[in-house]
């Protein structure tokens, strides 16, 4: 079949960049890696672009497809050429771009070791007359989907959080925390908690739901970093904006059934932080936004809820098992897989790159044309 | 056909224009809301990132509510409500064992049970499909005369879109269809599909502002009139926080925000009572000049 693609060249030296279009003659079955591979063979050798084992396991082919990421070894490219559709090939997104589709993945790799990725069993190795530590299939269920990560970049290309703050720990580092976190062999859960509520950690995503959607492993980072969440408040680790501010969900759910939105901002950002934003707060009560919290809206039955709060607490299914319990049935709905498939065209540097790639020698979140 | 009715928590107290103009139209598109009353908020993500078991139960209450009313329709206006409720439906659904625990604990609280029979729709999924859209393409009349309109979508309601599923995630369509059908002119721009910030801005937010500033930069340079967002969330920090971005910048920053509801309202000559434009902080004025409303 004749595969048409739009590769975006990016030349180190001379920072020009430039989109080039290429078409080959390649087998039916033949994915987007290699495409490139044949490009790279009998069209163009100094195309660039990181490869190894082609079977979706080693992780180094993530690259964007028309705006969004993907495993390149991933993508069938039957029904692009069927379709006559040529996509545009780019760099990941918030990571420095070194030449064509191979970013530095260093920023990326200094925040997967900022989160410890690796077992504190908290003892110096198996001592002579010691017995074997069993892990249940119970116990390893809860980090399962976790495990699965192969720290392609993919979620952290697209992550929203991150592109607004690059130092956010980001979506793969968080989940390869819980992958630890939840760890029945890990010795060190209350301090991991600690660091991972620090600032731009668990409670800085923004739940954008981007990871989520690119991750070609169905690791579901989002969903991982609920659980950090969830094992943080379970902890008690609770003191800082992102955890109040949850918190305080919980407890409007329980008294008045419906969120005290007047109070939300105080009991997040403090009495004393809030108040300096009074004349924002008096442009809000203006138009109605600050409804008083006096008297409180209440829902009809609310008791009901407040008692499930107390079963629920007392049946103890708490932290990330909360959210393991439910992974079973999530796990048996078809996903839509149309996506990238429907994608039109889109330049990675124009109008339709999110987030845009930092490129070398360039400000970061800079405009470029 | 008869939906029962989730507002979720803005629509009952600070976005209080998006329920009385929801309230207004769907009779028109042919819809009957049942109003629950004795539901709770969904727990917007938090209570899901808090107490996770917690967040499966009072969304199993709410649905068990809408079943105890007839419905099998869910109908909610805002796009964390959405995900909540559709990702703990398919939680229970599929699940008899998990569906067991979680009834006998809404039994033992008095609350009725759940059987698995409600199908949480967004009212845009609605009104841009089908029957609703026949009827939309009726109701719309007023028109919008051409009004250059930047649909924003907010996160939840597309992604995950195996919890979703209406909408192409990176190229959604429901809203442009919407905004079309209304006589608009629908504006595209890339951040149409990104985050506004808001579940981080009492928290993070200057984090959250750097999110909110790309979609309202964009639309205006695309030249939009108004924005339009089916999420109430989405709608509080485009419009309420909109003021903190010029006062960052220095720019002016006066991008007036439509609910999904008040767009097609305006289009089908609701009343200014039940579209209550004066609710919002940044002014709806030039576009209803433009409109000779």
């Amino acid at each position: 079949m004749q595969v048409g693609l739009k590769v975006w060249r990016h030349e180190t030296d001379t920072g020009k960049r430039a989109l080039k279009e290429y078409e080959v003659d390649a087998p039916e079955e033949a994915t987007l890696l290699d495409v490139l591979d044949i490009i790279k063979d009998k069209v163009d050798g100094s195309l660039s672009y990181r490869k190894s084992c082609r079977m979706m396991i080693c992780g180094s082919c993530g690259m964007r497809m028309d705006g969004g990421a993907v495993l390149a070894c991933k993508i069938r490219m039957y029904d692009f050429a069927q379709a006559g559709h040529v996509p545009v090939i780019s760099p990941m997104g918030n990571l420095p771009v070194v030449k064509d589709l191979v970013v530095d993945m260093q920023p990326f790799w200094d925040k997967i070791r900022a989160v410890k990725p690796w077992l504190e069993p908290g003892y110096e190795g198996p001592q002579p007359g010691d017995k074997e530590n069993i892990v249940s299939a119970g116990q390893m269920s809860t980090i399962h989907k976790e495990s699965l990560c192969i720290q392609c970049g993919c979620c952290t290309s697209e992550c929203n959080s991150m592109e607004a703050n690059p130092d956010f720990l980001g979506p793969a580092a968080l989940a390869k925390g819980m992958r630890f976190v939840g760890d029945a062999r890990d010795n060190t859960k209350v301090e991991r908690l600690e660091e991972y509520s620090e600032e731009n950690g668990i409670w800085d995503c923004t739940r954008c739901y981007f990871c989520q959607e690119r991750c070609p492993k169905g690791v579901d980072p989002r969903d991982a970093i609920a659980k950090l969440g969830a094992e943080a408040v379970k902890e008690g680790i609770d003191r800082n904006p992102g955890a109040k501010h949850a918190k305080w969900f919980v407890h409007s759910a329980k008294t008045t059934g419906w969120l005290r939105e007047t109070e939300l901002i105080p009991k997040t950002q403090g009495v004393i932080n809030s108040l300096k934003d009074v004349k924002f707060a008096m442009t809000l009560a203006k138009h109605g936004k600050v409804p008083p919290p006096f008297p409180p809206h209440v829902a009809k039955d609310v008791k009901e809820s407040r008692a499930l709060h107390d079963i629920v607490k007392k049946q103890d299914v708490r932290g990330a098992s909360g959210i393991v319990q439910g992974e079973r049935a999530l796990g048996r709905i078809e996903p839509h897989d149309d996506a990238y498939a429907a994608a039109a065209e889109r330049g990675p540097y124009g109008p339709g790159s999110f987030p845009k790639p930092y490129l070398p020698g360039e400000k970061e979140g800079a405009e470029t044309s | 056909m008869r939906v029962a009715y989730y507002k979720g928590c803005l629509a009952s107290l600070s976005a209080k224009e998006l329920d009385t103009s929801t309230k207004a139209l769907a009779p028109k598109l042919g819809l009957e809301l049942v109003e629950l009353e004795s539901v709770t908020c969904c727990g917007a993500g938090d209570i899901q990132q808090a107490e996770p078991d917690y967040y499966l139960h009072l969304n199993a209450r709410i649905l068990a509510y809408a079943e105890a009313e007839g419905c099998d329709t869910l109908l909610t206006i805002c796009n964390v409500c959405t995900l909540n409720l559709r990702q703990a439906n398919f939680q229970i659904q599929k699940d008899e064992a998990l569906l067991e625990r979680v009834n006998a604990n809404l039994r033992s609280v008095g609350a009725p049970t759940y059987s698995g029979g409600i199908d949480v729709q967004h009212f845009l999924w609605l009104m841009s499909r089908g029957e609703g859209y026949e009827k939309l393409k009726e109701v719309a009349h007023h028109g919008l005369k051409g009004l250059k309109i930047a649909p924003f979508y907010g996160c939840q309601i597309l992604r995950p879109s195996k919890l979703l599923g209406v909408d192409d995630p990176d190229k959604p369509h429901t809203l442009e269809a919407v905004i079309t059908a209304c006589g608009g002119e629908p504006i595209d721009y890339p951040a149409k599909i990104k985050c506004c910030g808001f579940p981080i801005i009492a928290a993070r937010e200057e984090l959250a502002l750097s999110e909110l500033i790309q979609p309202i930069e964009q639309a205006m340079e695309a030249g939009a009139d108004a924005m339009v967002t089916p999420c109430p969330l989405c709608h509080l920090s485009l419009d309420a926080w909109q003021q903190k971005l010029s006062k960052q910048t220095g720019r002016t920053f006066d991008m007036p925000i439509l609910h999904l509801s008040q767009l097609v309202g305006v289009a089908a000559g609701l009343t200014d009572s039940e579209l209550k434009f004066k609710r919002h902080v940044v002014s709806m004025k030039p576009v209803l000049e433009k409109l000779d409303v």
